[in-house]
């Protein structure tokens, strides 16, 4: 491993499954990674390659189907009933849509009470204290806005609301699950500047997922990206966007726009589109666009190998540092 | 310079309400050469939406009034009738929505709605029509088009749906495409793809495209021209260099500022703009930007700007207290 500390969080050889008719599939097919205190992982790729439902297993939203997430030490995927239970506060998660993700019928501050009620871990004047704390924190005047209901607030507000009512149990790890995308750019640039004050203040570790590369890395000090189920390269920010190994994430960066006109036109644009997670390639499951791709990538699964400090990718024939 | 081929002239877009009128296009007016690309950005309300589909003359006729004047190709679109819009539809406009789900018919085959186009407006009949369908399914990039043909749009990925949309759009191979947030929604492979396609086709075709996206980076590199648009009016205009680079209207640098770039190093700290965008039921007689602006003053709340000339040919913004001129890109604040 590349850091030396005991990581927050340790992933490996993951599998989530799902049952499609009379077909299985693995919407997350093994992977591993770690994230250590204080740190932010960035977790891109396009739609269907499970970054969500990677979210969602580390959370036990969705059952792993095998593998190992180890949290502070402690394997949650064997834990059951009230261990499990204390293990979850200690992971929170946020969603894409703010505004599906509140209580309709509930009043903001009662919203963000709820992780507090149902642990019954304040109560009274305490409880009402974390509460106005809290929303303060997130930049809503719990004075004014405490009695409303989500339906009065914009999208980028019900995700100060999300934000708030998942930092009340004091969480370590904060999954943040595609949790600007639905936003307009200035509200988008308003609530990534909260995540960083609110991690500093709070001593969070983040696992960021999002599509959007440039959001990434903004937010990230490592980056992951997935393709169909499996990390085709993970490494630093900087390393991964400045000199990408991996075929697939030279041509996804190549495809994102940046917003200066005097950026290169056309980079090389990837043809095709992902295959179908039912029916995944043999040997590497990004060989059917890929153009480097030989026969050795039809037969033999890349190994997510080590080709610089901290910085692994899976490919047989990486575009450097092999 | 020729006539150019669509012009706008004051163009206001009323929504009549139970809360009280609501103009979600404040007096728009700009006009687009042939085969050339505009762009129109805004975020959500700011009305870019509404002013495309005042253009396509696709507004309600109740609680809905449209004022001013808009010239497509020589025909008056303003209260023109349904029946005189469907002779301009599909050969002189066209228009590809945001969600390609929702623009096709879940029930019918995918060739069968490119060739209903082809069969109404051109009047050909079933054999040709069918050929030429299969031939647009192969110029929008389908694999196996022929096969395709017979395709529901279930049966399709997101992107192989725009892609039909995109090919049913330019069936009659109108003159404009008017193209309202074309590729969100989509993967950023798929997203390249889609642009570099109505890129290629605009240039095929000769045709014109307005470019409609809240995203600066679907803009900045394929338009000739930006409007940024804000709370129903345009707040500036001007060539997309000019735009980027000179821009004199804070509402423009802090939308530029706000948007991360993959340039960035991690933990870039981004500019905001505080508040959001306003409701439009409650305008206020001054500046629309100003309760959120840096350098907005008395003036700014009381008196709306009108557009000014910034230096630059066609470069317009309206603004009481600009940004100050940048000769260089090294005055320019992308770099800080």
């Amino acid at each position: 491993m590349a850091d030396a500390s005991t990581p927050l969080l340790t992933v490996r050889d993951l599998t989530v499954t799902f049952r499609s008719g009379a077909h299985v599939v693995s919407a997350v097919a093994g992977i591993s990674f770690d994230i250590a205190e204080g740190e932010t992982l960035g977790l891109v790729g396009e739609s269907g390659c499970g970054k969500s439902t990677t979210g969602k297993a580390l959370m036990k939203i969705v059952a792993p189907a095998s593998g190992t997430i180890e949290l502070n030490g402690v394997d949650v995927t064997r834990l059951r009933g009230r261990a499990l239970r204390n293990a979850r506060t200690r992971m929170q998660m946020i969603f894409q849509d703010p505004i599906s993700s509140l209580n309709p019928r509930r009043r903001v501050r009662d919203i963000v009470a709820e992780p507090l009620d149902a642990w019954k871990s304040a109560k009274g004047n305490e409880r009402d204290a974390i509460v106005r704390k809290l929303l303060n924190e997130v930049g809503i005047d719990p004075d004014v806005y405490g009695a409303r209901y989500p339906r009065e607030f914009s999208g980028g507000q019900c995700q100060r609301i999300s934000i708030a009512r998942s930092l009340a149990m004091r969480p370590q790890l904060l999954i943040c699950d595609e949790v600007v995308s639905a936003l307009d750019v200035s509200v988008q640039a308003q609530i990534l500047n909260l995540l960083e004050e609110l991690k500093a203040e709070y001593g969070l570790t983040l696992l960021f997922i999002a599509h959007d590369l440039a959001v990434v890395k903004n937010v990230s000090d490592r980056v992951a990206v997935m393709y169909l189920g499996k990390i085709c390269e993970i490494g630093p920010s900087e390393v991964l966007y400045e000199s990408p190994a991996h075929p697939y994430t030279h041509f996804l960066l190549g495809a994102a726009l940046e917003a200066d006109p005097d950026t290169a036109v056309r980079g090389d644009v990837l043809q095709g589109e992902p295959p179908s997670p039912l029916d995944p390639p043999s040997g590497c499951r990004f060989r059917t666009r890929c153009p480097y791709a030989t026969e050795r990538c039809a037969v033999e699964e890349p190994p997510l190998l080590e080709i610089a400090p901290g910085h692994r990718v899976a490919c047989h024939f990486p575009l450097h540092g092999s | 310079m020729s006539q150019p081929l669509l012009v706008v002239d004051d163009l206001h877009t009323t929504f009549r309400t139970t809360a009280g009128p609501v103009a979600a296009v404040g007096g728009v007016s700009f006009d687009l050469a042939t085969n050339e690309t505009i762009g129109i950005v805004g975020e959500s309300g700011s009305g870019k939406t509404v002013l495309a589909r005042t253009i396509m003359g696709l507004q309600p006729r109740t609680n809905v009034e449209v004022r001013g004047s808009v010239l497509l190709n020589g025909h008056q679109v303003v209260g023109a009738s349904e029946r005189d819009m469907r002779e301009l539809w599909a050969t002189d406009v066209s228009m590809v929505f945001q969600d390609p789900m929702t623009s096709l018919n879940p029930v019918m085959r995918i060739g069968r709605q490119i060739d209903e186009t082809l069969r109404v407006r051109l009047g050909m009949d079933k054999r040709a029509a069918r050929a030429r369908a299969v031939e647009l399914l192969a110029m929008v990039g389908m694999p196996s088009a022929e096969h395709r043909y017979r395709a529901y749009p279930t049966q399709l990925s997101g992107g192989m749906r725009q892609r039909v949309v995109i090919a049913t759009a330019l069936a009659c191979s109108p003159k404009l495409l008017i193209a309202d947030e074309p590729t969100t929604g989509l993967d950023v492979t798929i997203q390249a793809q889609i642009l570099n396609l109505l890129d290629d086709l605009k240039q095929q075709l000769h045709m014109s495209v307005v470019l409609i996206t809240h995203d600066l980076g679907v803009v900045a590199t394929r338009t000739s021209r930006i409007i940024v648009m804000y709370a129903g009016r345009i707040v500036e205009m001007g060539a997309t260099r000019d735009i980027f680079y000179h821009h004199r209207m804070p509402y423009t640098r802090a939308l530029l500022e706000s948007s991360p770039k993959v340039s960035n190093p991690p933990h870039t700290r981004l500019r905001v703009i505080p508040g959001r965008p306003p409701n439009l039921s409650t305008l206020s007689a001054g500046c629309a930007f100003a309760p959120r602006c840096e350098s907005a003053t008395d003036r700014c709340h009381r008196e709306r700007p009108t557009l000014e000339n910034a230096g630059e040919p066609g470069h317009v913004f309206a603004c009481w207290n600009p940004v100050a001129r940048t000769s260089s890109h090294e005055g320019d604040l992308r770099h800080g």
